[in-house]
């Protein structure tokens, strides 16, 4: 380290007002981690040089190979900024303290890893949005900006690949100004749609007039904001800093024989972004590449920038490169536009305390994080977990909210189950370590105070994947993050020799813990199941379980997505199942529920725990749910929580209440496996009409109902037209018009169904929007792009559950074939389980 | 309402009993061991109408003479004969046919309330029996107090046809073949090792290992269980003891490599073979249906299965160990190891006898998490997809809460092994490191070992505030699941009951009430 040491850091960590918590977020391969290294290198931890080449974030060896961000990455940076920048500064600041602290967590772009990205944005405030100016906003741009602003993230806008829309699109001037107009005008669509105007965060709209949009490229390491170019025009044209900025974008022409400014373009008049820092770059370019050496450095020369020996001689890019470095630092502008528009931990807290917090907003921890108070007690998130050399254990990386967290310290760990008051997920155990976490490198520090990122060693074992830390005794949990995608896609992995078992399961709980999506299970088949977001996602996943987690040699099955068994109609009968003692009787019916709530269901708006008259009234509105019945619902399922219902209609039968725990218990374990083939249930409604009990207790106990409540639940499926239903992936691609004919092709043959054709203004790229089943999307995009010459890339996100057509009951349908391979897989017998089996008579 | 014959439906198999009996001038008391009146015990039975075939039949397949004179040298006075459900039709011919030869008061046993194939040694002695002769295959798990006489009913073996098909199917005469059976079929292995010597090099025969007499235990039991524990090998000669089943491999061959040849049907001996002797290949041979074929069954898979249940074992946090065994020896030492061995993992346990396994008896503790199945090594392993919470075998909870005792691949049925004496014998530690690790079955994190020290709760000594809610329940973890329930028994609700008029209630049957069938 260079530029800076453990201790330089500890005492700017104390103040807070100086310190961004930022990440960097973009779509794929717009060039994040290049960029991210410019900014490495301006803060000393690699040399100069190095920059644009080492990808200095991606801390894997697959990252380096692939060339892709897998896992989000943080890095402190320290920087000091020039005293008389101060005043851009728009939030409170320490006016004689011009050292800032940036903790700088660089995401992955793809979208099977969007979880890390939303574990990036929760511990930081700001986020500095890349999009290649050639291939302008993407999916995953969209996607990225909208969890950050949900989350109440600022973000700052930087325009990469600058060099390469000179050099290989060679765009003119006024065109390449249109280009970026309309990707700003673009990110503030997307700002817009998902902000309300006047929210907390003030006016969040990205504007270059205002600075918060950089240009450039991280490629070269070159960038600047208008700010950069107003300081060295100010003079020029005797006017002040900040209302140069506003000349030189929009409609702002010069005549310069005039010396006057116009709001449109006049002859003899030039737009001031093109004619004072487009040209000089554009110039600059045209030197360097196609004029001789000598004409170059005198340009330099000219502009001074100052050149050693050695750098004098270099020629063509070289040259170029090491110019436009010399004359427009990456770092300097990046971090200039970090640190001025960017809010600084006190600000962002203020706002964003509600979000976070679970508990009362006006409880102690609730005012200590919203203060960012340092002396108040210890509020801290932990938002994923970072292997270690030592394996099996992991650093929990987090942000510290409130109070100091220090080595040694006693803190109570939290799991995402604790609720105030009980045990149940709840550690009081010791830090062992607080660490500071530098890309590949880690530094032990004493303590980290709050508005900090920082490590924790000791507490990883006491967590799943996230979790809140805190020493104060009455604390709530931190809320738990909500992820953009879902683990859909699934493979069932088996170690080769049956004594490695321990070893692949140690190895899967190791897995699941070091990536914040990656769901690892052992299903009641005894198949070992690892279920992530895309098949690239679980490519990396079983790489890292076999090489890295379990050592042992594994085998993976094909691809199997998981279905859900649901119903189409009402039952055809009143479905009765009488107990093993044959002394009670439950009437039930299924029907399935009305569009729509399943999905509010998933998303909370109808949840168990809510209060009933408000659940009742919204159902009543709604869905046309009678108003009785709507507060006479006993219970959700699968788990207590998922897309079914329970529902009580009957009416006077004694002795109800005393057999609800019962029939909740077979509810649920009917639910989670359904009787076509053991699959969660989704979207049923099932309805309690009439119960018969015996009238002695000890007759009608759990052991008697339990069952037939099962049984019955089967029975109401069975004769209520049963369903399977498929996950559905939203596929975006992105490609040429010439591809576009492949595309359709490859989603035909693949049951896609194309719902949105557009043309990306400006450009010769098309975006096709269409739906695409899970179970088609295995080999997708390596199919589209041997369809397309390699120009078409899919995006592929979990959207929604759709019915698959054909009866599971039809011989040779295609939900009859998925029923028995599932069955199969499981070992459960073969077919459907008869109706007879469930369905009793009187 | 049910047609008796040849199709009859027996009602713990007594109804059985006393049709039977009716005419035959003998004496007979019943013993329902722990089974409720309900229905939920019916078995349906395919009762084989055998004509009651000749004495010389008779006498041949059940062993008369040997029984008459084991009873005779013993001077026996009380005996008592055990039948499986399915040669209950023998039963009154080979009482009478016995009687005819000694004195002794003979008697017949009811199955037992748990597996046929274990010896009921508190049946015999509700009757005051000296001894039990037990018909019919056995586990051949040894008994704690009463003298036992195992009488296979053999069965006819087609030994040619059998010899045949192996060749057929194991045409490498250089593979070790080891040759088991059902003990019903055991008589054929001998003859069949005499029929095949010659042609496999590495034949190996097995026998079976008998439970020692009752007299001889006592005087060299210690010794005893150490010669047979299974896997102990010798310099030159490997001997195995396992399943019941001793056999001596050549030098130089590990049991691993061998091909097992198996006489007998598709069960819970078979499946028990299998996942003891899981590295090996299997053949089996059907005598009843001759035919021969390569098992199919997955040992792995089975073997990922079980591991399932043993993560299940791990998360539990209440336990029941639920005792489906009453005969055999070490049954409670078991009982006493799995308590203590629940109570160090920091788990609550309780124990259970309800003789018979049913859904819908062992759904009745919904508190309870999971379930330890104490029985003989045929009926441990059970497969419990229909129950409400899984069954585990009591090696399945060891390897979950016994943290020195590591996953093998190997398996344990029988929970013997898991005793002190025992080759496989592996001490529990002090479960006093509290370490935690995530489930893989719900994803949440899960506690192993006792929180000692940490716990600043109550404890159960020390006053507690009685809460409405939960009496004083609260430091039991079944209380707390209680406090979960919305109906926590018979409340009085004073005030808040409205009172009813008494109305007429249903008439009838449970299993159709008048109103229903009108």
């Amino acid at each position: 380290m260079v530029n800076f040491t453990v201790d330089q850091i500890r005492t700017i960590m104390d103040h807070k007002k100086n310190i961004r918590n930022m990440s960097v977020i973009a779509h794929v391969d717009h060039g994040k981690s290049t960029l991210t290294d410019s900014l490495v290198s301006k803060a000393g931890i690699i040399a100069s040089s190095k920059a644009g080449e080492t990808r200095f974030t991606d801390t894997r060896k697959d990252e380096q190979e692939r060339c892709i961000t897998i896992k989000s990455t943080a890095i402190s940076l320290y920087y000091e900024l020039d005293k008389e920048d101060m005043k851009y500064i728009r939030q409170d600041y320490e006016q004689d303290n011009n050292a800032f602290l940036i903790n700088l967590i660089d995401s992955p772009g793809h979208v099977d890893f969007s979880s890390e990205v939303t574990a990036a944005l929760r511990v930081t405030d700001g986020a500095l949005v890349v999009v290649d100016c050639v291939s302008g906003v993407c999916v995953q741009t969209e996607t990225v900006l909208r969890q950050a602003i949900s989350e109440r993230i600022r973000p700052v806008l930087f325009m990469n690949k600058m060099d390469l829309a000179l050099l290989t699109l060679k765009l003119e001037k006024e065109d390449l100004y249109q280009t970026c107009q309309r990707i700003i005008e673009n990110v503030n669509v997307i700002v817009n749609t998902y902000y309300e105007e006047g929210g907390p965060m003030g006016n969040i709209s990205v504007d270059p007039k205002e600075g918060t949009v950089g240009f450039g490229s991280g490629l070269h390491g070159w960038a600047f904001t208008l700010k950069d170019f107003a300081k060295m025009y100010a003079s020029k044209f005797g006017i002040e800093e900040e209302q140069m900025m506003k000349r030189l974008w929009g409609d702002q022409f010069y005549n310069p024989k005039e010396k006057k400014w116009y709001k449109e373009q006049l002859p003899g008049s030039q737009r001031g972004f093109t004619q004072y820092i487009l040209s000089p770059i554009y110039q600059i370019f045209h030197c360097a590449m196609n004029e001789p050496k000598e004409k170059t450095l005198e340009l330099v020369d000219k502009l001074g920038i100052k050149l050693v020996a050695e750098e004098r001689e270099l020629l063509d890019k070289q040259l170029l490169k090491t110019v436009m470095r010399k004359w427009l630092p990456a770092g300097d502008a990046l971090l200039q536009m970090i640190v001025i528009h960017l809010p600084s931990p006190v600000t962002a807290q203020r706002y964003r305390m509600e979000l976070l917090y679970e508990g009362p907003h006006d409880d102690p921890c609730a005012v200590a994080i919203k203060s960012c108070d340092p002396k108040a007690d210890l509020m801290m998130y932990i938002s994923k977990m970072v292997p270690t050399s030592d394996k099996g254990r992991f650093y929990a990386f987090g942000r510290v909210f409130s109070g100091v967290v220090t080595s040694g310290q006693k803190v109570r760990i939290m799991g995402p189950n604790y609720v105030p008051g009980k045990k149940e997920d709840l550690y009081e155990k010791s830090i062992q370590r607080t660490i500071l976490m530098m890309g590949r490198f880690t530094e032990a520090i004493e303590d980290v105070p709050c508005g900090n990122i920082c490590g924790l060693v000791g507490v990883d074992q006491f967590l799943v994947k996230t979790g809140t830390i805190s020493t104060y005794k009455d604390a709530h949990n931190m809320k738990v993050m909500k992820f953009s995608v879902s683990p859909v896609v699934r493979v069932a992995v088996e170690c080769k020799n049956p004594s490695d078992l321990p070893k692949l399961v140690e190895g899967l709980k190791r897995l699941s813990k070091s990536d914040p999506m990656v769901q690892c299970i052992i299903e009641e088949s005894g198949e070992h199941i690892i279920a992530g977001a895309g098949e690239l996602h679980l490519e990396i996943c079983l790489k890292d379980l076999e090489e890295e987690h379990a050592c042992v040699p594994i085998k993976v099955s094909d691809p199997v997505v998981s279905y859900r068994e649901t119903v189409s109609e009402e039952s055809d009968r009143m479905c009765l199942s009488k107990s093993p003692n044959k002394h009670n009787r439950l009437f039930l019916k299924a029907a399935p529920l009305p569009e729509g709530l399943p999905e509010d269901i998933d998303s909370g708006k109808i949840a168990p725990r809510q209060d009933m008259k408000e659940r009742a009234r919204y159902l009543t509105e709604q869905y046309a749910f009678d108003a009785t019945e709507a507060r006479k619902i006993w219970c959700f399922g699968p788990e207590g929580t998922g897309p079914n219902l329970l529902v009580d209609c009957s009416k006077g039968v004694q002795y109800l209440n005393e057999i609800k725990d019962s029939v909740v218990a077979g509810f649920q374990w009917a639910t989670k496996e359904g009787v076509l083939c053991e699959e969660n249930m989704r979207g049923i409604r099932f309805n309690i009409y009439d119960v018969t009990l015996h009238a002695d207790a000890i007759h009608r106990g759990g052991g008697q109902i339990i069952p037939t409540a099962r049984r019955v639940l089967y029975a109401c499926v069975l004769t209520a037209k049963p369903r399977l239903l498929e996950p559905i992936y939203q596929v975006e691609i992105q490609c040429p018009e010439v591809a576009v004919g492949g595309i359709y092709g490859v989603l035909n043959r693949r049951r896609g169904m194309v719902v949105e054709e557009t043309q990306v203004v400006g450009t010769p790229m098309f975006i096709v929007k269409s739906y695409l089943p899970v179970n088609e999307s295995f080999g997708f995009t390596a199919d589209l792009r041997s369809n397309t010459g390699g120009q078409a890339f899919p995006q592929c996100v979990f959207d929604h559950w759709q019915i698959l057509p054909g009866d599971p009951f039809e011989a040779n349908s295609k939900p009859s074939q998925i029923v028995a391979d599932t069955r199969k897989r499981k070992g459960l017998k073969e077919g459907i389980p008869p109706l007879d089996n469930y369905l009793d008579k009187l | 309402m049910q047609r008796m014959i040849p199709h009859a439906v027996v009602h713990d198999s007594m109804r059985m009993l006393h049709r039977h009996s009716s005419s035959a001038v003998t004496e007979f008391r019943m013993m329902l061991a722990f089974s409720s009146s309900d229905d939920v015990m019916m078995t349906k039975l395919n009762v084989i109408q055998q004509g009651l075939a000749g004495f010389t039949e008779l006498s041949k397949k059940y062993e008369l003479k040997r029984c008459a004179e084991w009873i005779r040298d013993h001077n026996f006075v009380r005996v008592a004969l055990q039948f499986p459900d399915q040669l209950l039709g023998d039963s009154v011919s080979v009482l009478s046919s016995l009687q005819e030869m000694v004195t002794a008061n003979i008697f017949i046993l009811g199955d037992t309330s748990y597996g046929s194939c274990c010896v009921d040694e508190v049946a015999g002695e509700h009757l005051q029996a000296d001894c039990i002769i037990h018909y019919g295959p056995a586990c051949l798990s040894p008994t704690q107090r009463l003298p036992v006489l195992y009488v296979f009913a053999s069965c006819p073996v087609d030994i040619k046809h059998a010899a045949q098909q192996l060749e057929s199917l194991c045409p490498d005469y250089s593979k070790p073949v080891l040759l088991m059976a059902e003990t019903s079929y055991q008589h054929a292995v001998d003859s069949l090792y005499d029929e095949l010597k010659g042609k496999y090099n590495g034949l190996v025969t097995s026998q079976l290992k008998m439970p020692d007499d009752v007299h001889e235990k006592s005087a060299d039991s210690g010794e005893k269980s150490d010669n047979l524990s299974s896997g102990k090998a010798d310099t030159q000669i490997s001997t195995f003891c396992k399943c019941s089943r001793c056999f001596q491999l050549p030098p130089g061959v590990s049991l691993n490599e061998c091909l097992v040849f198996f006489i007998g049907q598709e069960g819970l001996v078979l499946t028990n073979f299998m996942m003891t002797m899981n590295k090996c290949g299997f053949l089996t041979y059907d005598p009843a249906t001759k035919i021969c074929r390569q098992e199919s069954l997955n040992v792995n898979k089975a073997l990922m299965k079980r591991y399932y249940m043993i993560e299940c074992a791990k998360d539990a946090s209440i336990v029941g160990i639920v005792v489906g065994t009453l005969g055999i020896s070490g049954t409670r030492d078991i009982i006493a190891h799995l308590r203590l061995l629940v109570r160090r993992a920091g788990k609550k346990c309780y124990t259970f006898v309800v003789g018979k396994l049913s859904v819908a008896k062992l759904a009745n503790f919904m508190e309870v998490d999971v379930f330890v199945l104490v029985a003989c090594p045929l009926n441990s392993l059970l497969d419990s997809s229909e129950f409400y919470r899984p069954v585990v075998t009591p090696y399945e909870m060891e390897v979950a809460c016994n943290q020195a005792r590591e996953w093998t691949g190997d398996y344990l049925t029988d929970f013997q092994e898991l005793l002190p004496g025992s080759a496989n014998y592996i001490q529990t530690t002090e479960g006093a490191t509290d370490t935690t690790y995530v489930s893989l079955i719900s994803n949440k994190l899960r506690r192993l070992g006792c929180s000692s020290g940490e716990d600043d709760g109550p404890n159960s000594a020390s006053l507690i505030l009685r809460s409405d809610a939960m009496g004083v329940a609260s430091v039991e973890m079944a209380g707390d699941y209680l406090a979960q329930r919305s109906w926590k028994g018979l409340e009085q609700k004073l005030e808040n009951t409205p009172i009813e008029r008494v109305r007429e209630g249903r008439r009838g049957l449970a299993m159709s009430y008048t109103h229903e069938t009108e």
